[in-house]
């Protein structure tokens, strides 16, 4: 789903680009504010750092957890490049969001696709001047809607995750059609149907390659937050 | 084996399986744009790995496999830098 450069229009992957390097910006400045909260307080927690940054408290804990942010995005650089035919003559690949939002939250699992997303632009699967569009479909769409709908529904892993990808795929394939409708490209009305449709089979692959993941990640990696 | 080194072979196992077996044919959104007749608007991008291959490797395998380690180790460097970066900022 990586929109080369020249499906939209400059204005509004220019926008989205400026967009995509704020969020990353904040998401770092996240980041960094709950290491530094951390860093030298044994206990106790200042009531805006998430929890699941305690491994943070040393600078071997830093270590550790970025040891496993690394094999994320890794893995999900790999099967990202793993096109598996959906139909006649289409193929589609793991977008992996639920996946990492899942493990570490929205915010770091921004920054994992969007790293993932950045490499991939070198390879020009997915443009330079498109990465801000890129970023917003995949890596913010694809963690923070996915990892709200995961919460909400967490009481039941499997229904969580289902629906997680289900949606998430197809919000981002629907944000991609906006994108590409308001740049002219296609008309948004016409091509709904079908879009929807191809994405379907994007959203069940997704689905069943990222439960094979959790459960390979987790018996392999163990709690990311241990 | 230890579990964190099959983490790591994993991916890299998985770019193999991608470079003989991944699907050569258009994915969801290059459908789209042929079925609709915009794919001629795409730029192309000069770029060193067009398509995670090398041009002057001819082995289909053999560049998509580079392609995809090459990846692998950018992302794994601009991690070790990230992660150094936090570590500064931590102290």
């Amino acid at each position: 789903m990586h929109i080369p450069d020249g499906f939209l229009n400059n204005n509004l992957a220019g926008g989205l680009l400026v967009g995509a390097l704020g969020m990353l910006g904040y998401c770092f400045s996240k980041v960094f504010k709950t290491v530094t909260a951390f860093v030298g307080i044994s206990a106790g927690n200042n009531g805006n750092t998430n929890t699941r940054f305690n491994s943070f408290g040393s600078s071997k804990g830093v270590n550790k957890y970025f040891q496993k942010l690394v094999i994320i995005a890794l893995w999900i650089f790999a099967f990202q490049m793993f096109n598996i035919p959906v139909q006649s003559a289409t193929s589609a690949h793991l977008i992996g969001g639920v996946f990492a939002a899942v493990l570490v939250g929205p915010f770091l699992g921004f920054i994992t696709i969007s790293s993932v997303l950045v490499i991939q632009s070198l390879f020009s699967d997915g443009g330079i001047i498109a990465l801000g569009a890129n970023i917003f479909n995949m890596a913010f769409i694809g963690s923070f809607a996915s990892y709200y709908i995961y919460k909400i529904l967490s009481r039941n892993y499997y229904i969580a995750i289902l629906l997680a990808c289900f949606f998430s795929v197809l919000i981002a394939s629907l944000s991609c059609l906006v994108e590409l409708g308001i740049s002219g490209t296609i008309s948004f009305t016409t091509a709904f149907k079908d879009m929807m449709k191809l994405h379907l089979a994007a959203a069940f692959l997704e689905t069943i390659i990222t439960l094979a993941l959790l459960k390979t990640f987790k018996k392999l990696i163990g709690d990311i937050n241990e | 084996m230890n579990k964190k080194t099959a983490a790591v072979i994993l991916p890299i196992f998985v770019v193999i399986l991608a470079s003989l077996f991944a699907s050569k044919s258009p994915d969801t959104l290059e459908i789209m744009a042929i079925n609709y007749g915009f794919e001629g608007k795409a730029k192309e991008v000069i770029s060193l790995f067009r398509d995670y291959s090398f041009p002057f490797i001819d082995n289909q395998f053999v560049s998509t496999f580079l392609a995809g380690i090459i990846g692998l180790f950018f992302l794994f460097v601009l991690y070790r830098m990230m992660g150094k970066i936090i570590r500064c900022f931590g102290k």
